[in-house]
């Protein structure tokens, strides 16, 4: 399955063109690290990726299904992360996750064990607004995956984690396709398969920062089937819990 | 999902001959109804000559309504069917139908004065006070254009507001039966007929048509003024693109 | 029955946050009872003149408490980002709308919670359970649009601007009618006077019914893209 197809995305503010024309396709189960400068359009990219904006131009596909359709339905198989946290400051960290997992139709005891999945099952009583920056992203990010999503969408996840938080990511990631924006090459050569470099919002030829025989790194893969994970397993066992 | 707007299909000389056309038929139009509401139109024997507001008054305040219903319909075709046709007349109506609206207000102020020893200090009359309102609400419609992100969501915002304002308009027009005011009665509805001799309604109907041609004509003019615009951000917007597909050597 | 159970996580989220942060409900207690003291000095109120000003203090205050809820329901969230994690769910936009005007209108009545009372004191207002009822009727409409609006103008350059403009032209069909019922209530006429005096309770239904559908229609193209 494919769960990303874009044709000739574009996006503008005004008349301004600020990503595109850009195609883009990810099989299912593979991770894409989406690289650029400030400015490049990475997290313009990640919104239309997640729905959370509609594109100026062009064809989306999410999952199998055109993204401006049925976006209810598809925002159940989506998790995103973005720039804002998106969570409730005067709530603890338990009963922000309580009431997202409410609003995806889901029972309220699935928050607990969300939360011991980032390691913040010590401080689920703790309001929002008096966890670290780091305990705040790990919350944010147990939220996008409350939902077991089968894409998910982060810009800068790792922003303010720590190394343990990062290692969580590889945790979160599994059995999913993932699209992540980061600055940190590292990370993303150890967590995703493929990169994608933006300039100026269209693709630049050297995703990874140095010439690569084969050519741009988004052409589909020659041959269709899951992509072997790192940890052996194969994409589409999607991993519970 | 292709949202770039096409360009001007009429060749650009045809489009502007038409337009003066029927801008001097407006023009014609408004001083034949100028004629008969000084010299067709009796004088009314209660009134005196002040009356003679009645007729621009009421047909201005027709126009406006009528260009609130385009807005309507204009902003429910953009929010259904994503018609930029709709978009783009809706805000032409509204521009237009302000300007009716300021009219119908002002020629309302002066004809109440003398009529009521009206001080607006100290009656409130349902009917300004609701077509105050409405002047408000499309107001507020062209402020949200100008206010919200540009392109689809200042499209989508002002349209709600073209649609929910319209609720405002029946109630304009209610207003005389729902609340005990000082506006006159309804004369031309009236359930026996027209309470007006004949030649003033015929003077209505001459200046109302008038008017309505003038509304449509400046609706028209500047409906082509934003299409042209539009046209003008596609072909920006275009070339961009195509300076972006052009090949860089990947 | 996923409407409902939605609109009401919402609403009781907005009611826990606020009674946490105890930000929007003492500043609208405040402006409440400040309101109430400056109308007796500026109108000079007494005895005979309070009860009959009544009506038309009760719905000024009313409307300019509920411009200051409104537009604050939405900026908090906008600032967090909250409202589009929202929208990123299966929840759907108008439930969740739904749920915020819910929020706003119990902050409503709990101001007005205040107000009365305090115009019972202050300025001798013959507070009957007809005017109270009236109050609650006009409340909810005027809630679900002044939300809609908010949520509107969070989303523009000058909401603080935009709010008023949007709200109160539409606002004015409520205040004219509950005015008018509010006076009626205030004379003594409770719910058995449904002769014309009675039209104005069905007039404020009938709004109510009309903009609550109307809202509700148009907040997913409000919220959502």
């Amino acid at each position: 399955m494919i769960a990303v197809r874009a044709r000739g995305l574009v996006q503008r503010f005004g008349d301004r063109v600020v990503l595109g024309p850009l195609d883009l396709e990810l099989a299912a189960g593979e991770r894409l690290a989406v690289l650029g400068d400030n400015g490049a359009g990475k997290t313009t990219l990640l919104r239309l990726l997640a729905t959370a904006a509609r594109p100026a131009a062009g064809r989306l596909e999410l999952l199998g299904v055109e993204a401006t359709r049925e976006r209810e339905r598809l925002r159940a198989r989506l998790g995103y992360v973005g720039h804002q946290l998106g969570l409730y400051p005067a709530l603890t960290a338990l009963e922000n996750l309580e009431f997202f997992a409410r609003l995806h139709g889901l029972g309220r005891e699935r928050a607990r064990p969300a939360l011991e999945t980032v390691g913040l099952g010590g401080v689920a009583h703790r309001r929002l607004e008096q966890l670290s920056r780091g305990q705040q992203q790990r919350l944010a990010l147990a939220r996008s995956v409350l939902h077991d999503p089968e894409l998910l969408v982060l810009d800068e996840p790792d922003a303010s984690l720590d190394a343990e938080g990062r290692d969580l990511l590889g945790a979160l990631f599994e059995g999913r396709s993932v699209v992540m924006a980061t600055h940190d090459l590292a990370l993303a050569r150890g967590l995703c398969h493929r990169a994608l470099r933006l300039r100026a919002g269209r693709e630049a030829g050297d995703p990874w920062g140095a010439p690569r025989a084969g050519g741009p790194s988004v052409r589909p893969r020659e041959g269709a089937g899951p992509v072997p994970l790192p940890n052996g397993r194969a994409a589409g066992a999607r991993a519970l819990g | 999902m292709a949202e770039v707007p096409p360009g001007p299909t009429d060749p650009e000389g045809a489009e502007n001959r038409r337009l003066t056309a029927l801008a001097g038929v407006a023009v014609a139009a408004m001083l034949v109804a100028g004629w008969a509401i000084f010299v067709y139109a009796p004088q009314d024997a209660l009134q005196g000559p002040v009356q003679r507001i009645f007729y621009l008054h009421v047909a201005s305040a027709v126009a406006a309504f009528g260009c609130f219903a385009v807005v309507l319909l204009g902003s429910l075709a953009f929010l259904w069917r994503g018609s930029l046709v709709g978009d783009r007349l809706g805000r032409a109506a509204a521009h237009v139908g302000l300007v009716f609206t300021t009219v119908t207000f002002l020629m309302g102020v002066v004809w109440a004065k003398p009529i009521w020893n009206w001080d607006p200090t100290r009656t409130w009359d349902a009917r300004l006070t609701s077509t105050a309102a409405l002047w408000v609400i499309y107001a507020g419609y062209l402020l949200v254009r100008r206010l919200a992100p540009p392109g689809r969501t200042a499209m989508r915002l002002a349209a709600v507001v073209g649609v929910i304002g319209f609720v405002d308009v029946p109630v304009v027009y209610f207003s005389v039966e729902w609340w005990r005011t000082l506006h006159p009665g309804p004369v031309l509805t009236a359930p026996g007929g027209p309470a007006m001799p004949a030649p003033m309604v015929v003077a209505y109907l001459v200046t109302q048509a008038a008017v309505g041609l003038l509304c449509g004509v400046l609706v028209a003019i500047h409906y082509r003024v934003q299409a042209r615009r539009d046209a003008a951000l596609a072909r920006a917007v275009a070339g961009q693109l195509e300076l972006a597909s052009a090949p860089e050597g990947r | 029955m996923r409407f409902a159970g939605v609109m009401l996580a919402v609403a009781a989220k907005d009611l826990r946050c606020e009674l946490r942060g105890k930000e929007l409900l003492p500043a609208l207690t405040q402006f409440v009872v400040l309101s109430l003291v400056i109308a007796g000095f500026a109108f000079d109120l007494d005895a005979s003149s309070g009860p009959r000003l009544s009506p038309g203090i009760l719905w000024l205050v009313l409307v300019f408490a509920g411009l200051l809820a409104f537009g604050r329901t939405f900026a908090a969230e906008r600032d967090v980002g909250s409202l589009e994690a929202m929208l990123l769910t299966p929840a759907g936009a108008p439930a969740i709308f739904a749920g915020k005007a819910l929020g706003a209108t119990v902050l409503l009545v709990a101001c007005e919670a205040v107000l009365l009372p305090a115009m019972a004191v202050f300025l001798a207002s013959p507070i009957s359970p007809a005017v109270v009822a009236t109050v609650l009727l006009a409340t909810v409409g005027m809630a679900w649009l002044g939300c809609l609006f908010a949520a509107l103008a969070a989303q523009t350059r000058a909401r603080e601007l935009l709010l008023p403009v949007l709200a109160l032209p539409l606002w004015i069909p409520f205040v004219v009618v509950g005015s008018r019922a509010v006076q009626v209530a205030m004379s003594g006429g409770g719910f058995g006077a449904w002769a014309p005096a009675g039209q104005p309770y069905a007039v404020l239904l009938d709004f109510d019914i009309l903009f609550l559908v109307v809202s509700s229609l148009a907040a997913r193209f409000v919220l959502d893209d």
